[in-house]
């Protein structure tokens, strides 16, 4: 099956995404196909490029680049949600007149039409909040 | 309850307005969805009927309310307003109080309204 | 077939009551983070409506320390079996 997660918790605030990060490899382990994560909501701050946790904690960033690295899965993070909370790539930073950028690849700023898109065409969406 | 319409997507809203985002952010979705063709239908639950009372205003600094939001749903096609009735009645809130024509649903209907949908999002 | 998916505690926060009130008679209810409390036998009767298709998460029980202390009625399942109740219901809906 084609799966679909929705990350709504901001990361190290809320278990929401180390339980997104476990339901994601039991998913691959059953031998599902995890297309796509969304972030929204708080969930956006998972992409926070310069993420530096303690290193006796799990690094999400890295758990979430590792997905996409390992099984392709993509990192669509919600542009309206996350310019609000000031993730912006390359791209938005320069159109903002901002210094500097807090979001990359593999994360890709998206609309929210994508999330629609995604229930649409995934077999499964499973929502992780805070 | 059987006039629940058959829909694409249910967006559950059962946060008020200005305490956080999850209304804002949920009525995005929906109007996003609708602007896609979906069929969205929206059920409000405990808290998120207080999305639909009447007269309300900015939050501090000019923080928006979500009013326009609601206006603007019929322009979306989306007319399906489904609204947990004892959520008003413990709130002691008339359908007169309300800014927009809704459809009360309890019991069973509430569940159904979630069967009758292909996908959910819950905010 | 839903399966609902509670995170918050029966004890702590009211949204159990909007998830029972949404849940069809064939729907699943699994509990995960802070809500696998409401598998305690003395928490248990806030579920009794769903008794049976009440599961909780095992990883989430024994991060709190309450693997063992679930009262017998409640199915626990571990995050592979979280999985397989994602695949056996139509869709899911999270509560928080």
């Amino acid at each position: 099956m084609r799966y679909a997660l929705l990350v709504q918790g901001g990361p190290y605030s809320h278990q929401a995404s180390h339980s997104a990060l476990r339901f994601a490899e039991a998913v691959l382990a059953r031998g599902h196909h995890l297309a796509t994560v969304f972030f929204y909501h708080d969930g956006v701050y998972n992409a926070a490029r310069l993420s530096a946790p303690p290193q006796d904690e799990p690094h999400l960033l890295d758990a979430w680049r590792r997905l996409h690295e390992d099984h392709g899965t993509e990192l669509l993070v919600c542009i309206a949600a996350g310019l609000r909370r000031g993730l912006l790539d390359e791209r938005e930073a320069a159109r903002h007149g901002k210094q500097g950028h807090s979001l990359e690849a593999p994360f890709e700023l998206t609309g929210l039409g994508q999330l629609i898109e995604v229930g649409r065409s995934h077999d499964r969406l499973v929502t992780f909040s805070p | 309850m059987n006039d629940i319409p058959e829909g694409d997507l249910l967006v559950i809203l059962r946060h008020g307005p200005h305490g956080n985002s999850w209304l804002r952010e949920g009525l995005d979705a929906a109007l996003v969805a609708a602007a896609f063709g979906q069929r969205v239908s929206l059920l409000f639950l405990g808290e998120g009927v207080m999305a639909l009372l009447k007269d309300q205003q900015e939050g501090p600094l000019g923080q928006k309310g979500t009013q326009p939001m609601l206006e603007m749903l019929g322009m979306y096609d989306i007319e399906t307003l489904l609204v947990d009735r004892r959520a008003l009645s413990e709130r002691g809130i008339e359908v007169d109080d309300l800014c927009v024509s809704v459809s009360l649903v309890e019991g069973e209907a509430i569940a159904g309204a979630l069967a009758h949908h292909r996908q959910i999002l819950n905010f | 077939m839903i399966l609902h998916i509670l995170n918050r505690s029966p004890s702590a926060s009211r949204v159990f009551q909007q998830t029972l009130d949404a849940m069809g008679p064939e729907d699943r209810l699994l509990l995960i983070e802070d809500a696998v409390q409401g598998a305690l036998p003395q928490l248990v009767r806030y579920f009794e409506p769903v008794i049976g298709r009440l599961f909780a998460l095992r990883e989430d029980l024994a991060s709190r320390g309450l693997d063992g202390r679930c009262d017998s009625r409640v199915m626990v399942v571990d995050v592979d079996g979280f999985v397989t109740l994602t695949e056996e219901a139509d869709k899911t809906v999270s509560w928080f």
